[in-house]
């Protein structure tokens, strides 16, 4: 079994099958609100013009299982949130990435790599371990813990490692060529 | 009268409301996402579409959820 047997919807509500894919390098992302963290989009959108012409594809799950929070407290140093980072890369329907009510894929992908820890030098880590003690202590397993989870995936189909939400998308470009 | 710029699922946007309304201080709210003329007005204003954005006259505002720099917007007004 691989990524490929997966089939997801698209954000007009087709089905999409990933085997379609198939021979690319893939970095499966769950994305969702548009603050904080978000501020990834753009750094994606970066690795996406940089490797897209030698075979690599970012697929974007929005999900709403984070929606309406944000880690941290009033003194957090980004209070907004963007309207449109100017993504280009697949973003699929919304749906669930955690739990029972999980996508399978992402139910998939939680089995084949589990939490890799948080990187604490993140200028957001701390936030992010706090929110989840206090408010999402249920979050503190194997599923993405928080948006921006990013799996990557080799030609074959393969998860061949996962990124907590504290490895910004710049940091994971060397796995990505090492994979082209 | 303030306006505020915002999009639902925007926190910040949420925090910036339930601010001014604690302070007794009233304010149309404008949605960017939902109304397109709102969405421009916003552009024009901060040349982005990142909220909240608390403004007075369309000129000085406000960008994000920022007690002091709002604080000052008010008094200002």
């Amino acid at each position: 079994m691989n990524v490929y047997d997966f089939t997801v919807k698209t954000k007009r509500g087709e089905d999409k099958s990933l085997a379609d894919y198939r021979g690319k390098v893939l970095l499966i992302v769950n994305t969702a609100t548009r603050c904080g963290f978000t501020v990834q989009l753009g750094d994606l959108q970066k690795l996406y013009d940089t490797y897209k012409d030698k075979g690599f594809e970012i697929l974007g799950f929005p999900s709403d299982q984070f929606a309406n929070q944000s880690p941290g407290s009033d003194d957090e140093i980004q209070q907004f949130c963007k309207l449109n980072y100017g993504v280009t890369f697949t973003m699929f329907a919304k749906g669930d990435v955690r739990g029972e009510t999980a996508h399978p894929l992402f139910k998939y992908l939680t089995a084949q790599i589990g939490f890799q820890g948080f990187d604490m030098s993140h200028p957001i880590a701390q936030l992010l371990v706090d929110t989840l003690n206090e408010d999402f202590h249920e979050y503190m397993d194997d599923y993405p813990r928080w948006n921006f989870t990013k799996y990557l995936i080799d030609r074959e189909g393969n998860v061949v490692a996962r990124f907590e939400p504290t490895t910004t998308p710049d940091k994971i470009a060397a796995d990505i060529e090492k994979l082209l | 009268m303030l306006t505020v710029f915002g999009f639902e699922g925007c926190p910040y946007c949420v925090k910036t409301k339930r601010y001014l309304e604690s302070r007794g201080v009233e304010y149309n709210y404008r949605d960017i996402e939902l109304d397109e003329s709102a969405a421009a007005e916003c552009q024009k204003i901060s040349g982005d579409l990142t909220v909240p954005v608390t403004t007075v006259d369309g000129v000085n505002y406000v960008l994000g959820f920022d007690k002091q720099k709002i604080d000052e917007l008010i008094a200002s007004a």
